[in-house]
């Protein structure tokens, strides 16, 4: 661990014929198309621990999980951040979101390709260096319609959902009706995660997010704590303005019944 | 029995008070949205442009409702709880798409999801995105609300194109308990080849339904047409026999003749 924060602080020996990608050919080739290469694979790691029995005994928002997912996340952001810094990327395309949330421990693993333009012009330099989910074709596709990603912006909130009294849960047995302990903890969940993610994305001065993921639902290791966790790519608009992409419409004439699932259909 | 039940419109019109604040933050200028780069471009070519990402759920729990073996029926508390559900997420969605005042959402996503916390218990929920278009021109619907559609930013493209124009997600749904064969039928058709009468007028009953109540809240909205129909058999958590048939579309119309969607060009891959 020393070892590896040290070597974060050493600058890199890029310049050699060598770099490392897990883009594939098209992507690879893709990015040429608008003078951009890849440099080398990078990632950023954060563990941060939870204290003991948070998860079963309490009510409203459990603090110390949501600020270790938010931290975690923080922290594997400023390694791959860093990583591309040292290898002289300008940005990292394509980052893989790996996050486990157990009852001890909240793990964060980001990994991406860092890219750069191929000929080093004062107008790439303009813009800081981003980290960015979107797949390289996504990001060419961006660069071309005038907007450029900026960062990830990313939130979490851990709620604990009161448990509904017995004599509650057996009148409401046979009924249709809402679980409205449920719901609320629910929807206190989302709309924290989300507007942390806003806050993330107004302080990288953003346009908007793209591409928002979401996970919900109850920790199945206590299922009266209610996750929510959303991330995204944060965009804004870069070029004077928006350039139009006018797509053309294709019809494959390949064979039908090679690409047709007969399972698709039932949903 | 062709219209949905009752009380499936009994929503309540208010918004969980944490909304508010995320909702006046989009109201600033930044956005969000679900949809890939590939739809913002394609939004964007149309004309419109994302506002946030909505959404509305519910966590409902479902009623009881005893089956006969032999008989087949539709389980109407079932139906009304599933209705009932779906429609408190698709307007709690829409409420929030209204408060950011979008035109419409797109590339609504219904999802149905059981949890640990029993059976009965389902988690309902509507995410989209709400799109605003950028010349002013209003595209709510005939009820004077956000137009809502599962079509996703490259059919939303598409058929704006074709100068049709999307009025609302519409749905139709039916449980049905499908009856069990006596031990005689199970006998008499043993080693046979033989059509199960039972079984296929109790599926095509219950498809019926299905369909015939989404169509119904298609000529609510005056729509010409439903597109991208899917018609989903789910058992939940119902055992076998009872099974709930979905059936989920667009509800168009049409508002002009002119197409504007350029010739497509075929191509024949050559890949493997």
């Amino acid at each position: 661990m020393l070892r590896a924060a040290q070597s974060l602080g050493k600058p890199g020996s890029f310049g050699g014929p060598s770099t490392t990608s897990d883009l594939s050919i098209d992507e690879e080739l893709v990015l040429h198309t608008i003078g951009w290469e890849p440099v080398e694979l990078v990632t950023g790691v954060s563990i941060y621990s939870v204290p003991a029995g948070v998860w079963n005994w309490g009510s409203g928002e459990i603090v110390s999980a949501s600020s270790a997912h938010l931290q975690a996340f923080a922290g594997a952001v400023k390694r791959i951040h860093a990583e591309c810094a040292r290898v002289g990327g300008h940005g990292v395309v394509g980052v893989e979101v790996e996050r486990s949330v157990t009852r001890h421990h909240i793990t964060v693993e980001l990994t991406g390709t860092a890219v750069r333009p191929v000929a080093d012009t004062a107008s790439s330099k303009r813009y800081p260096v981003f980290v960015s989910d979107l797949p390289a074709k996504d990001f060419t596709l961006l660069e071309t319609a005038g907007w450029r990603p900026l960062g990830l912006a990313y939130g979490a909130s851990f709620i604990y959902a009161p448990r509904r009294s017995a004599g509650t849960a057996i009148q409401q047995k046979g009924q249709n009706i809402e679980l409205t302990n449920y719901t609320e903890a629910m929807y206190s969940a989302r709309e924290l995660a989300m507007e942390r993610m806003q806050e993330v994305a107004i302080a990288l001065k953003g346009t908007g997010v793209v591409d928002v993921k979401v996970t919900e639902g109850p920790m199945h290791f206590a299922r009266h704590a209610i996750g929510f966790t959303t991330w995204g790519t944060v965009v804004a608009l870069t070029a004077d303005h928006h350039r139009t992409i006018e797509p053309v419409v294709l019809v494959a004439l390949d064979d039908a019944s090679a690409a047709f699932d007969a399972s698709s259909l039932r949903g | 029995m062709t219209g949905k039940p009752e009380d499936a419109t009994a929503a309540p019109k208010d918004l969980p008070k944490d909304a508010g604040r995320r909702l006046q933050e989009l109201e600033h200028g930044l956005f969000t949205s679900d949809l890939s780069v590939n739809e913002f471009l394609l939004i964007k070519e149309v004309g419109f442009h994302p506002l946030g990402f909505v959404m509305g759920s519910s966590i409902y729990h479902t009623g009881i409702q005893t089956r006969k073996w032999g008989s087949s029926q539709e389980l109407t508390k079932l139906t009304e709880a599933m209705y009932n559900a779906r429609e408190l997420a698709m307007t709690r969605m829409e409420e929030e798409a209204n408060e950011l005042g979008a035109d419409g959402i797109v590339g609504v996503r219904l999802d149905v999801n059981y949890y640990e916390w029993g059976k009965d218990a389902a988690e309902f929920i509507a995410m989209g995105t709400a799109v605003k278009a950028e010349n002013g021109q209003s595209y709510r619907n005939k009820k004077g609300a956000p137009f809502t559609s599962d079509l996703s930013g490259q059919d939303f493209w598409t058929l704006m194109q074709t100068g049709h124009v999307p009025q609302g997600l519409v749905m139709g749904t039916c449980v049905y308990h499908i009856a069990h064969r006596g031990l005689g039928q199970t006998l008499s058709s043993t080693g046979q080849n033989v059509e199960l009468p039972n079984f296929t007028q109790a599926l095509y009953e219950a498809r019926e339904l299905a369909m015939t109540r989404m169509q119904d809240e298609a000529d609510e909205l005056g729509a010409s047409g439903i597109v991208g129909v899917r018609l989903e058999e789910k058992t939940h958590q119902w055992g076998s026999h009872t099974i709930e048939f979905l059936s989920l579309g667009t509800a168009v119309v049409k508002t002009s003749d002119e197409v504007t969607l350029p010739r497509p060009t075929t191509i024949i891959s050559l890949d493997n």
